[in-house]
């Protein structure tokens, strides 16, 4: 009896021993929050509690030895003693449990901790490009003009003085032929002053009646400042049926404003000049910043020039055998560039021409 | 044209405030820019001045008389002319005794020339009044006699000129043809070679002013002048512009003359001129003035139908109203019937044929504004270009592969494309062979301005890649190293004789070829967006990616690339790009001396391609091809290989001699350097076996695939890299 008692713990020596080395982990379950950092702290504690629940609760912990003790225990002592192991062996598992459910989720936490992306950092592509503000302009003219039932063309940029003159009712010696104005080839070729070209070309492809738009690249004499280059680009369009009236005309010219610009886009004319059409006329239309109110962009009119436009003139007509007793059309067109510049606020319109990336890249 | 407001009401009562004018006056077509104050020295009333943009098919509108009539048009008013008619002189007929003194040898190109002369005038500064005046429009004031032409000028549009009677040689005038080389030192102080085209006054000896562009200096009024004799002409319009051109002198006068003055004006302006100088220089003139002018300017009738008014315009205007229009703009009415009219136009107008011409003044005076809107019907559906969509897509295909759209000049410095070979389809028939190892594939056609604006810029671009090289010139030097860009646009090149069937210009025949062609850059590093780090600098398959990615969106199908040299490609980076067998263009990287001449302290990698070629092609369509049913088995093998053999051949070589279950051969990677002899590489491929009918034996594959690895390996003179 005396080598047992020897050999067997008391039931207070056991629960000190398994206090005394707990300790350090029971204030974990009170501090729950322990491993925020993402460290590896909470893993080994695990390993340290697994550890510890062997020796306290394995089968060659002292808490198993006294559990083997009871059997051997006087009856009368051995409901109380064994009460009294079965209460140490609870109090153990439950609050290694507790210790343990707090640090799995530590470890939990530190493992997602250690994952934590920055999702601010930028998103991984190749770096795009950017079209031209030209072509992008170019683009939604096109599409207004396919919208309105206007067939697209397309022309040469070199051109006989036929086309860039003579039909379009621009004779020997009026103001617009000077060479101060156009560019010559060395064999007598002008490049294209206008995209008015279009006109000719389309009446003899395509015959009456017809609708047709073109933009492209012109060509004038002009030395390049802000507001001047020596190429630059314009569109125009024509429509030439029978009973084509101004009217016509001032209808096209304020819906393809309202759907360049918006629906509540206005217009106003007034008479103007242009060899190859008469009666002549200018448009304007509301400021598409300030809707007319008066702003930088618009000089504070309230108003941006369109371009020039009117009924084709005969002459233009004559130079294709068009009877304008029969037909009669409308043309109008502008200056691409320019409203371009308006649009993106740019104030010097030789950038278009730079290539700039540092420009080009500001468009989308 | 500045246009002062009081000076107009002096000719106009208008009711209008200046504001409204301008208003009123741009609707009918005299564009007012602006309108500010002018308040001149002294105790002068304030005034308020006009800018009028007049277009060039109204010179009768250039001076205050022409816009008055516009105003008098506007308010149904009638003109103040009280000034002109209280003049105290009155136009005599040609005198005997001077008939003699002023002789017209050239009456087609000077139809009226009338003169008086001034005896006895002193020639000092000008009264405060008239300084106010020109000052206010503009003018600076010199003296007296000057200044009254120069006002007079700009009251009704005539110029004048003032010549000192005592200077002109026997006080004559002659009106004439310069002779070959004659001379004359102008106003300007500079000595002109004038040729027998040109037009001149003359007295009895030597020309004394070019007509209508600028007086002689020797002739003109000087300080100590007494005797003026005022010349009062009407020039042919196209006279004075030729010989102002030619003599590149750009004068008030000629801008009046060139646009057409108004003949019937000629003696009005010159007795307002004579009245003011004898009220502000004293002096007396002659009774008598001088006019010849034997075959009298006559305006064409031009009949309007009233009709047509509302068919052209879409505002039904009723006649009485557009007869009352006309009336009030001084047309004179002739055989009023059955809903038309002819109309003649007063002389003042130049810009009245037909009858299209009277619409619009109707049209202006009654208001575009009042016209009502409509669309017109369609008969036709909206059509793109044809293959805009792959159009769109190329160029959104280029900006994703991080390509940046340049717009260059389409004129270019001869010296910077010297080395450039250009498109294949620039290049004439006989000397395009595909086949040719020509390495000076040279293109001679060069298409060259005439009149070039920036210095050097002379010469039509042959190819696109001179431009975009400039542009990544431009950034670099701008601080912006990875450059990629690309450009579609015209190339050109001349040719010879094009056959047309138009018959309206001969010059049609020298039509210069036009072709779109895609152009590109890379340079520096493959950037990615919004980082920053070191990028993996580009190299020529970045570049021919980008270009495949094009074709494969435009549903094209593979492009062919050949080694090929051209001239401003380095060797042994350069290819030639060809599609169903047709060469397209050309890519590589840039030739060292054109690295070296554009300072690029990295390699450029270029490639242009005939873009029209492109749009043209046939697409492909896609069709459904029913997916593998046995398994796919893929074996790799790494061969070396000498550098010349190319990936290209040893595919092709491998599809020829692959059994049927040898289903494609694949690039894998090419590996070169340490442990491969110089001059070699070593290339993996894959070859990818099936069978339609069964599942493969790897006995079967693998005995497939030695086969085909030993064949290339024989053919090749390669050896399998263990």
């Amino acid at each position: 009896m005396s080598d047992i008692t020897v050999e067997t713990p008391s039931i207070e020596t056991v629960r000190e021993a398994f206090e005394q080395e707990f300790g350090r982990f029971a204030v974990l379950s009170e501090n729950p929050s322990g491993d925020a950092d993402g460290s590896r702290a909470a893993e080994d504690d695990m390993r340290a509690v697994a550890d510890l629940r062997t020796r306290h609760l394995g089968k060659k912990s002292p808490l198993a030895t006294l559990k083997k003790q009871i059997g051997r225990v006087a009856p009368d002592e051995r409901a109380a003693f064994a009460q009294t192991v079965q209460q140490l062996e609870a109090d153990i598992t439950t609050r290694i449990a507790e210790v343990e459910t707090v640090l799995s989720e530590a470890v939990k936490q530190a493992s997602l901790e250690r994952d934590r992306l920055d999702v601010t950092l930028p998103g991984r592509r190749a770096a795009h490009g950017h079209l031209h503000p030209i072509t992008l302009l170019r683009e939604r003219i096109d599409d207004v003009f396919v919208s309105l039932g206007y067939a697209i063309e397309d022309g040469a940029e070199i051109e006989t003085d036929f086309y860039n003159f003579e039909a379009l009712n621009i004779p020997e010696g009026h103001p617009a032929r000077s060479s101060q104005d156009t560019f010559y080839t060395t064999n007598g070729l002008a490049l294209r002053s206008q995209t008015s070209t279009m006109q000719i070309h389309a009446m003899e492809r395509r015959g009456v009646p017809l609708r047709v738009a073109a933009s492209g690249r012109v060509f004038r004499r002009d030395t390049p400042d802000a507001t001047h280059n020596p190429m630059f680009f314009q569109v125009e369009c024509l429509c030439v049926d029978k009973g084509i009236t101004m009217g016509d005309l001032k209808g096209t010219v304020e819906e393809f404003v309202r759907r360049m610009f918006g629906a509540r886009t206005r217009t106003r004319v007034r008479a103007s000049y242009f060899p190859f059409t008469e009666p002549s006329a200018e448009f304007d239309y509301s400021c598409f910043v300030c809707d007319g109110a008066g702003c930088r962009v618009c000089k504070q009119s309230g108003w941006i020039e369109l371009g020039g436009s009117g009924m084709v003139h005969p002459n233009v007509l004559k130079a294709v055998n068009i009877s304008s007793e029969e037909y009669s059309g409308f043309a109008f067109g502008f200056g691409i560039d320019r409203m371009c510049a308006l649009m993106y606020g740019i104030d010097d319109i030789r950038l278009l021409f730079e290539n700039d990336r540092r420009f080009l890249e500001q468009f989308s | 044209m500045n246009i002062s407001y009081n000076w107009l009401r002096e000719l106009i009562e208008t009711d209008l405030t200046a504001g409204e004018l301008a208003e009123r006056l741009t609707r009918v077509g005299l564009a007012v820019d602006t309108v500010h104050e002018f308040v001149a020295g002294g105790d002068a009333a304030k005034d308020y001045v006009l800018e009028v943009d007049v277009t060039s098919n109204r010179p009768d509108c250039l001076s205050h008389l022409g816009v008055a009539r516009e105003v008098a048009a506007i308010e149904d008013k009638r003109l103040n002319t009280r000034a002109w008619q209280n003049s105290k002189i009155q136009t005599a007929k040609v005198s005997g005794e001077d008939a003699g003194r002023i002789e017209n040898r050239e009456l087609d190109l000077c139809p009226r020339y009338a003169a008086r002369i001034v005896r006895g005038v002193k020639v000092a500064q000008s009264p405060m009044w008239m300084v106010n005046r020109l000052e206010a429009i503009g003018q600076r004031a010199i003296n007296n006699v000057a200044d009254i032409t120069n006002y007079v000028l700009h009251e009704v549009g005539q110029p004048l000129h003032a010549f000192d009677l005592n200077r002109l040689t026997d006080e004559r005038i002659i009106v004439r043809r310069a002779t070959v080389g004659e001379t004359i030192t102008t106003l300007d102080e500079v000595e002109r070679t004038l040729d027998a085209e040109m037009l001149v006054i003359a007295d009895a000896v030597r020309p004394v002013a070019v007509a209508g562009v600028m007086g002689g200096l020797a002739s003109g009024v000087h300080s100590d002048t007494t005797n003026v004799l005022i010349e009062s002409a009407y020039f042919i319009p196209s006279q004075v512009r030729r010989t102002r051109r030619k003599l590149n002198l750009q004068t008030e006068a000629a801008n009046h003359f060139e646009r057409g003055t108004d003949p019937e004006g000629v003696p009005r302006a010159l007795e307002r001129a004579v009245d003011l100088i004898w009220d502000i220089a004293g002096g007396t003139p002659d009774v008598s003035a001088i006019d010849i002018y034997p075959r009298r300017s006559e305006q064409p009738a031009v009949r309007l139908r009233f009709a047509r008014i509302g068919a052209l315009v879409g505002l039904n205007i009723a006649a009485e109203n557009a007869r009352e229009i006309l009336k009030r703009l001084s047309f004179t009415e002739r055989e009023h019937e059955d809903g038309a009219a002819l109309y003649v136009a007063p002389s003042w107008r130049v810009d009245i044929e037909r009858e299209e011409d009277l619409i619009e003044e109707v049209v202006r005076h009654t208001g575009i504004d009042r016209i009502p809107s409509r669309l017109p019907l369609a008969t036709t559906g909206g059509e793109y270009l044809p293959n805009e969509r792959a159009r769109r897509l190329a160029r959104r295909t280029l900006t994703q592969a991080g390509y940046d759209e340049a717009i260059n000049f389409s004129f270019i410095d001869p010296n910077d494309t010297r080395e450039f070979a250009v498109l294949p389809t620039l290049e004439s028939d006989e000397r395009h062979d595909e086949n040719s190892d020509d390495k000076e594939a040279r293109h001679d056609g060069a298409v060259d301005l005439s009149n070039p604006i920036i210095e050097n810029l002379t010469r039509m671009r042959a190819s696109l890649l001179p431009g975009l090289l400039n542009a990544v010139r431009h950034n670099l030097n701008h601080g912006t190293r990875d450059v990629r860009l690309f450009e579609i646009g015209r190339v050109f090149a001349s040719r010879d004789d094009v056959a047309s069937d138009k018959a309206h210009d001969e010059r049609e025949q020298h039509r210069p070829l036009e072709r779109e062609a895609l152009g590109m850059v890379a340079i520096g590093g493959n950037r990615e967006a919004n980082r920053f780090g070191v990028a993996r600098p580009l190299d020529f398959y970045d570049l021919k990616g980008a270009l495949e990615a094009v074709i494969e969106n435009m549903k094209l199908p593979a492009l062919e690339f050949k080694p090929k040299d051209f001239t401003h490609l380095r060797s042994g980076q350069s290819a030639r790009i060809s599609l169903h067998g047709k060469a397209i263009g050309s890519m590589g990287r840039l030739a060292e001396a054109i690295e070296t001449r554009l300072k690029l302290k990295q390699s450029a990698f270029v490639a242009e391609v005939d873009f029209n070629l492109l749009l043209d092609a046939n697409q492909i369509t896609s069709r459904y091809r029913p997916l593998a049913r046995f398994p796919i088995v893929a074996r790799d093998t790494s061969i070396i290989i000498n550098r010349q053999t190319t990936f290209a051949a040893m595919r092709n070589s491998a599809l020829e001699i692959g059994t049927e279950i040898c289903r494609d051969v694949r690039f894998v990677d090419v590996y070169e350097g340490a442990n491969l002899p110089d001059g070699f590489r070593s290339l993996t491929l894959r070859a990818v076996y099936s069978s339609d009918e069964r599942t493969l034996r790897d006995e079967e594959v693998d005995a497939a695939h030695r086969s085909l690895v030993q064949t290339l390996v024989e053919r090749f003179d390669a050896q399998p890299r263990e």
